[in-house]
């Protein structure tokens, strides 16, 4: 048999010349990737995907060449979160898709729009156990929005376009598409099905309805003597952000947010009290405790949000806006429901709500401001938070910081003050050690224009190290802030505060020169003690490609106030001793 | 698992891996399934499935979220007795004993059974009834020696649409 015919026979075989009027399954992917505003995708090749990447040297679409496949998929979700774009990330079948799972879930958890392309064997030896054959798809279920298995060429086009439209419609999240190798490298014309495969979901709320919602929710808040509103991730991704500062500004409402809602408001606006939940402001958690109405926009009631469900906003009568009607009344019982598109609503709110000062409300509001910071509430992040302002200070407006998981995350997003909606990136849901350096390579390519500054502590450096070699091979000038307590400090905390201090398995020793590591990756890097910190930040600030800057950190450094498990929002611990 | 049988209806798309992922939610939240029909609806397009599962209330409710989150679940309800009309069909196969044999045909008769298949020692019998009924009828022809047993699991109509 010829060279040509075997390729062939083993779905190797790319064909051009014998269909030049028609297009291979890879070639039609990157259309019709392009044709959905891709511009860039994080992958990692294997033997499956190479009709894909053979494609690809002639796209404009450029590959990134990641170092593990999980990072692929939390570059695609920094991408998207820092653009609001849908991210994009590929990988190999077997092993490379698995890798990939963390990543698929932690967008998940976040409702992140993303779409991951996994390589798989061909047709004919799906379900032989073949070298690297795993079943995606089932392995993936419970972790994505939905997931495609391509079973034949014809079909590859409206799959993609149909997947793109679940991936950033409605609640946005991750859809997968399995590719077998036989489908990339199969042909077919182009548009030759049109795409019918939409699926139809039924209309829960009549457009009559919704506004008799919106009239009865916008009449509960005006009536309320001590409204507040709590703002979730979902109004960034609804890009609702202007118009619920106008509510606010107009009713005089103070908000509070969960800590995926950090930076949909100008904090600087007056009427933020914080975040809210276990390592939450005490001001945002006292208020939500004392208030009569809670307007809920975008939020699910994440138990780190709610603590002790039963205990919580026991006052209040609760309404909640949501796109995603599975998420009303999920983990809450809520009074007024709507579900709506987050933006849409808030619109036709804005002319029903009251002009109102609610001087009594505002003033047992600045009453408890000044009982929790005698408390000494606000000093909870310490020098590790001084710091985090220092590089903030020194860093144009619109740099976006991205946050890891552990005591550095609760230390950013308590405080960097986000200028822009999309200014905090972090791991909200599903809480991945390892998000934030794969996150920010994404959020970087995604707006070149803005610095970006990825903060992460030694225990979640460590899960996605190889990426600084990403970093340097595409010099990508990545900021990467490590604070290193030689341990895992939430861990610890936890540890010290309800196992009566008896630490296991929570040291990770401080035997590694994290200076030299990253000089061995080729990034240039310092260290410095994060009671001493301006020198090293300087010399951060002044260089023009990555920088790490180690940040020495006593492991008996915690971060206050937090909920114990099980506790309801107003039940804080202050200090070690509590 | 403790709890109260719910009697879940579903409309889904008539596609391969659909039933997994329904069935997937029950497992990853750990629910069993007591009984599941699946069948094309008059839009060859749209399938119905028919669910028993027991918990409690609140777990019925969180279960119903996470099915109508699925993107080829179209309809999400759930039926009550009093709402629904519902139907099982039960085979039942005895071995006959002539001692047994006038009141296996008196049962027959009383039950509205139909005999289906019957070989000088072998009967086969169908019933068609709501699950108390089929339940009562199981019980009854225990003692006469039931060798084996096939039933469908629930089927169920809104009486109000």
């Amino acid at each position: 048999m010829q060279k040509a015919a075997i390729l062939e026979k083993c779905g190797f075989f790319i064909k051009i010349g014998r269909y030049k009027m028609e297009k291979t399954g890879a070639e039609i992917i990157l259309q019709t990737l392009k044709e959905e505003g891709t511009e860039v995708i994080f992958g990692y090749p294997g033997a499956n995907t190479l009709p894909i990447h053979d494609r690809l040297m002639e796209s404009p679409i450029k590959h990134y060449l990641m170092r593990h496949e999980q990072a692929a998929a939390h570059a695609a979700d920094g991408y998207a979160r820092a653009t609001g774009k849908v991210g994009v990330c590929l990988s190999t079948s077997g092993p490379g898709a698995t890798n990939m799972v963390t990543g698929i879930a932690t967008a998940y958890m976040d409702s992140t729009p993303l779409i991951a392309l996994t390589g798989q064997v061909t047709t004919n030896l799906l379900g032989s156990d073949a070298f690297q054959e795993t079943d995606i798809i089932g392995i993936t279920m419970p972790i994505t929005k939905h997931s495609f298995l391509l079973n034949d060429v014809e079909e590859v086009e409206s799959t993609l376009k149909e997947a793109f439209e679940l991936a950033r419609s409605g609640r946005p999240g991750p859809v997968l598409v399995d590719m077998p190798r036989d489908v990339l490298t199969a042909s077919c014309k182009l548009d030759s099905k049109s795409n019918n495969g939409q699926r139809s979901k039924k209309q829960h709320t009549s457009p009559k309805e919704k506004l008799e919602q919106i009239k009865q929710i916008a009449t509960y808040l005006n009536r309320a003597e001590r409204p507040i509103i709590i703002i979730g991730g979902g109004v960034k991704l609804g890009k609702a952000c202007t118009q619920l500062s106008e509510l606010i500004k107009k009713g005089r409402i103070p908000f509070v947010t969960t800590m995926m809602g950090i930076g949909s408001i100008d904090s600087s606006n007056g009427f933020n009290l914080g975040f809210i939940g276990t390592h939450g402001n005490e001001l945002a958690n006292s208020t939500i405790h004392h208030s009569d109405f809670i307007l809920a926009v975008g939020t699910r009631f994440s138990d780190r949000s709610t603590s002790n469900i039963e205990e919580f906003a026991p006052l209040a009568t609760i309404a909640q806006i949501d796109i995603d009607p599975t998420s009303i009344g999920k983990n809450i019982k809520v009074d007024l429901q709507l579900i709506s598109d987050i933006r849409e609503a808030i619109t036709e709110m804005i002319p029903l709500v009251e002009k109102k000062e609610r001087p009594e409300w505002f003033q047992r509001i600045n009453k408890e401001r000044e009982l929790s910071e005698k408390r000494g509430s606000r000093e909870g992040c310490g020098p590790a938070g001084k710091l985090i302002s220092m590089i903030q200070d020194v860093m144009p407006e619109k740099t976006t910081a991205v946050a890891d998981v552990g005591l550095n995350q609760i230390w950013t997003v308590r405080s960097w003050q986000p200028k822009t909606p999309r200014g905090l990136i972090t791991c909200g849901g599903m809480g991945t050690m390892g998000f934030s350096v794969p996150a920010a390579i994404g959020a970087k390519i995604g707006v070149q224009n803005q610095e970006v500054v990825a903060f992460s502590g030694d225990g979640g450096f460590y899960m996605n190290i190889q990426e600084l070699a990403t970093i340097s091979y595409y010099n990508l000038p990545v900021k990467i802030v490590v604070f290193n307590n030689g341990n895992l400090g939430m861990i610890r905390q936890l540890q010290d505060l309800f196992y009566g201090a008896r630490f296991n398995a929570c040291e990770l020793g401080n035997k590694v020169d994290m200076v030299m590591v990253a000089k061995g990756f080729g990034i240039d890097a310092g260290r410095v003690s994060v009671n001493d910190p301006e020198s090293g930040i300087e010399k951060m600030r002044k260089t023009d490609g990555p920088y790490l800057l180690e940040v020495m950190v006593d492991p008996d450094t915690y971060v206050f106030p937090l909920i114990p498990p099980g506790l309801s929002n107003i039940e804080m611990i202050y200090r070690r001793s509590d | 698992m403790n709890g109260e049988e719910h009697l879940i209806s579903m409309l889904v798309n008539n596609k391969p891996g659909v039933l997994s992922r329904v069935a997937g939610v029950f497992g990853r939240l750990g629910y069993n399934i007591e009984s599941l029909c699946v069948a094309a609806t008059t839009d060859p397009e749209i399938s119905k499935i028919t669910l028993v599962s027991k918990s409690n209330s609140d777990s019925t409710e969180r279960t119903k979220k996470q099915l109508e989150k699925l993107v080829d679940v179209v309809e999400v309800t759930e039926l009550g007795q009093i709402q629904s009309v519902q139907r099982e069909l039960i085979l039942i196969g005895i071995k006959l004993q002539q001692e047994h044999r006038a009141e296996i045909a008196r049962a027959v008769d009383i039950f509205g059974c139909k005999i289906i298949s019957m070989k000088s020692d072998y009967y086969i019998l169908e019933v068609v009834d709501n699950k108390e009924k089929i339940e009562t009828v199981l019980n009854y022809f225990a003692p006469l020696g039931i060798e084996e047993i096939a039933r469908t699991g629930v089927i169920a109509l809104q009486k109000d649409k």
